[in-house]
């Protein structure tokens, strides 16, 4: 219905979709023009049993079982978490306690594919129309395929819309893709618009709401010019253009952008009436109540200097990295750094055994080039160039001046508390001073700090009860 | 393949922006040039012999003080380097040349170093070292080579042998004595005026302070905001019966090194505010302190006071304009 590039203020002014702070980083969008190119299923898969934010599934097959395509192979019974399944048919061959990309130790469920990608019988159609969907279906099949937020965060979907639900008015697709490098979702909006825009009217549907906001950075011109057709004859779009800014894409500067409502700290977005989903998100709900396939396996960008056919990949979850080089045919040099996310999120990993999660929207294989930087760190000048990029208004030089001190409650002060650990700092640092890291150390000391008192008081009411 | 091969592990971003303390610190050095090459035609080579005296003392002392401090060697960032410009550009051509090195000794060693290096130093080294020399020897400091005047030779180290012949008053102390300025406004604004080696043609330290802003080294709140507090002042209060407001203005804005201290030393990072806000009161401060000794005081210019008063409230000056952070609820506090 609505097609928009710039908003109108309440004072009248025309502005763009965009927040204040924030860097122009160099795009490196290589793989913008590369279809999405499903991987061939690998020999073997190790599927983490937690990729979500919340519990760890327990396993529910044995060691020897013969496993098939999207089957479960885990779940979780009580608490925050949602299935996770089998990405190939196979035997599972062991469970391995391994790290996560994020860093948490984890079980792993080892399968070998038996390279007939035998589909489980019951992935089938939800066979309701979406007029006739109800809330409760919503949440139950988003949460039965396993669906968690693929942006990064990783945050099970159908927590989100249950503990949403009835409290919202505003319903936001994300298509920024502010990070570096990452075309993933790019890719998937010009090569399947239909079912982003079908999971997001599922999704509206569920939530009551009759338009649904899609907010797309102004670089995607193909996937723009797409959308601007798509939303002109439908009713329930409202597709809108934002500045090419990182972060863009974070949930508080995209609200911001796009409905001008601020998310107070510490307050989630439904605390402004808003609930923000991913684009691919969005064509994995689609797809669970089309198909019902569940979330085995997503887009990934595959980029870097380091590899020599980078691209969009359709990677099955487990897929071992080495796996995926060897697939994009190899090593032009000998990366450096692996990173799993985008560049200015992402985590390194420390060997090539790591797997594609839930979460994972891009490898990138770095050369040392990337790093050189960071490796000649030199003083903190005083510019002020992390200030004007912080998008949380924060003054992340005296940050980090006072956590290298140890001074926490300095860093408290200074309301260390509202980072969002996006980067932009660490990255404008001419004194290459690791900013981010400082303040990432910071908000880990605080927290365990206030949880301690936490616990504290707790213990002291418990003992004045029993008295 | 590199399989089980341990790969590097670091915190994220993972890329970095190209500019580096070096890069700006260059590109400072790049917007002293037409100043500089304007210097040696005015003065001479002695201003380059001068100015290339200063930069070396700099680049040695830290050299040598973190050698001796077993501290990492930071003299490749150029801060050193322009330290060195900037006192230079703050001295008369015809100092002795002796003299320099001391500056260099104090800015570098007393003044940066020992408060810690790079980013630590609480005033800017350059002002402090030039304010040091003119306490230390005030005759030297306040004679100048008449413009166009015999060029001295380059490598005479005492510098007091053309005192007597060619030293002139600046315009702000004819100003001050109230008499008339001698120069035209023209003359004053492309530096065809008596002064120090880099201070005296306004025009091109414009340009080079508009380099520095296309290339977002600095931004325009310090020198406009001390500029025009120092015009305001100025031209309300005119201090000089022979001239007209305006004149006076100009006069007082292009003169006495004020156009070189508001774009080049006011802005030096680690001496003042990183906010925007934080930026307009620091520059506003250093006007109205500058004014205040050209009026008051006993010296007739007051930018390099000016600077250093300010440079101490700096910290200060951050805290109480600290961005309110995004989202933040009125009440931060809750439970305190």
């Amino acid at each position: 219905m609505y097609f928009r590039i710039a908003k109108i203020t309440d004072r009248g002014e025309i502005v763009a979709y965009t927040f204040r702070g924030g860097v122009h980083v160099p795009e490196s969008k290589f793989t913008q023009d590369k279809p999405i190119v499903p991987m061939t299923v690998p020999k073997t898969v190790s599927i983490p049993l937690s990729q979500h934010i919340g519990a760890h599934c327990s396993p529910c097959c044995k060691v020897g079982d013969t496993v098939l395509k999207a089957q479960i192979i885990g779940d979780v019974e009580k608490g925050l978490g949602c299935p996770v399944h089998s990405s190939v048919s196979g035997t599972v061959k062991a469970f391995e306690e391994k790290m996560t990309p994020l860093g948490f130790k984890v079980t792993n469920v080892v399968i070998e594919s038996d390279g007939e990608s035998k589909l489980s019988p019951d992935v089938r159609p939800f066979g309701k129309s979406v007029n006739e969907i109800t809330e409760s279906d919503v949440i139950d099949v988003v949460r039965r395929a396993g669906i968690s937020g693929m942006g990064g965060a990783t945050f099970p979907t159908y927590a989100k819309i249950s503990s949403a639900v009835g409290k919202v008015d505003t319903l936001i697709v994300n298509c920024a893709e502010c990070e570096p490098f990452i075309t993933a979702n790019h890719r998937l909006l010009i090569e399947n618009p239909d079912s982003v825009i079908g999971g997001m009217k599922i999704l509206l549907k569920a939530f009551g709401i009759k338009t649904g906001i899609i907010g797309i950075e102004d670089n995607k011109k193909d996937a723009i010019d797409i959308f601007r057709g798509k939303a002109s004859g439908d009713d329930m779009l409202d597709v809108r253009v934002m500045k090419t800014k990182y972060p863009q894409g974070d949930e508080r500067q995209l609200i911001y952008a796009l409905t001008d409502r601020i998310i107070p700290a510490g307050k989630l977005p439904a605390d402004v009436k808003c609930v923000v989903f991913n684009a691919e998100t969005c064509a994995g709900v689609y797809n669970a109540f089309t198909t019902g396939m569940p979330l085995i396996e997503r887009v990934v960008t595959v980029s870097g200097d380091c590899v020599k056919n980078p691209g969009n990949y359709l990677i099955p979850i487990g897929t071992k990295i080495s796996d995926i080089a060897q697939f994009c045919g190899g090593y032009v040099k000998e990366p450096y750094k692996i990173v799993n996310g985008g560049p200015m999120m992402g985590f390194a990993q420390w060997d090539t055994d790591s797997t594609v999660t839930k979460g994972t929207s891009a490898i990138l294989f770095l050369s040392k080039e990337y790093d050189k930087q960071y490796s000649q760190p030199s003083a903190c000048i005083h510019c002020g160039r992390c200030i004007s990029v912080c998008q949380m208004h924060l003054m992340p030089n005296y940050i980090a001046m006072f956590a290298s001190k140890g001074e926490y409650d300095n860093c408290e002060k200074y309301s260390v508390m509202s980072c969002v650990e996006c980067g932009a700092c660490s990255y404008i640092c001419p004194g290459n001073v690791h900013i981010t890291a400082l303040n990432r150390a910071a908000k880990t000391k605080i927290s365990e700090k206030m949880r301690a008192e936490k616990l504290k008081q707790e213990a002291k009411k418990a003992k004045e009860d029993l008295k | 393949m590199t399989d089980n091969k341990l790969l590097t592990v670091s915190a994220s971003p993972h890329i970095k922006a190209y500019d580096t303390t070096k890069s700006i610190m260059i590109d400072v050095l790049i917007s002293l040039l037409p100043a500089m090459i304007f210097a040696v035609y005015m003065f001479g080579f002695r201003a380059l012999t001068v100015t290339l005296i200063t930069v070396c003392s700099c680049i040695i002392f830290e050299y040598l003080f973190e050698k001796i401090m077993k501290k990492p060697i930071t003299v490749f960032d150029f801060s050193a380097c322009v330290t060195g410009v900037l006192l230079a550009f703050t001295l008369p051509v015809n100092v002795p040349l002796w003299l320099p090195v001391i500056g260099a000794f104090f800015a570098i060693v007393i003044v940066k170093q020992l408060f810690g290096g790079i980013g630590k130093n609480i005033v800017n080294p350059a002002i402090a070292a030039r304010i040091f020399l003119f306490i230390a020897w005030p005759s030297k400091l306040t004679s100048y080579l008449l413009p166009h005047a015999d060029k001295m030779s380059a490598f005479s180290v005492s510098g007091g042998d053309v005192s007597d012949i060619t030293a002139s008053a600046t315009v702000l102390q004819n100003v001050k004595a109230g008499k008339d300025a001698g120069y035209s406004l023209f003359d004053m604004f492309i530096g065809n005026i008596p002064g120090c080696i880099g201070e005296i043609s306004a025009i091109l330290l414009i340009i080079g302070g508009l380099y520095l802003l296309c290339r977002k080294v600095i931004t325009w709140h310090i020198p406009v905001s001390f500029i025009a507090t120092v015009a305001v002042i100025t031209y309300i209060f005119p201090k000089n019966s022979t001239m007209q407001a305006y004149e006076f203005m100009l006069t007082e804005l292009l003169t006495g090194g004020l156009i070189l201290g508001a774009i080049f030393m006011a802005t030096d990072y680690v001496t003042s505010p990183a906010t925007a806000k934080g930026r307009l009161i620091y520059g506003f401060g250093c006007g109205l302190i500058t004014v205040i000794i050209r009026y008051f005081g006993g010296y007739p210019e007051g930018v390099s006071f000016g600077i250093m008063i300010m440079n101490l409230l700096v910290y200060y000056i951050d805290k109480f304009t600290r961005p309110r952070p995004f989202g933040a609820v009125k009440k931060v506090k809750v439970n305190k």
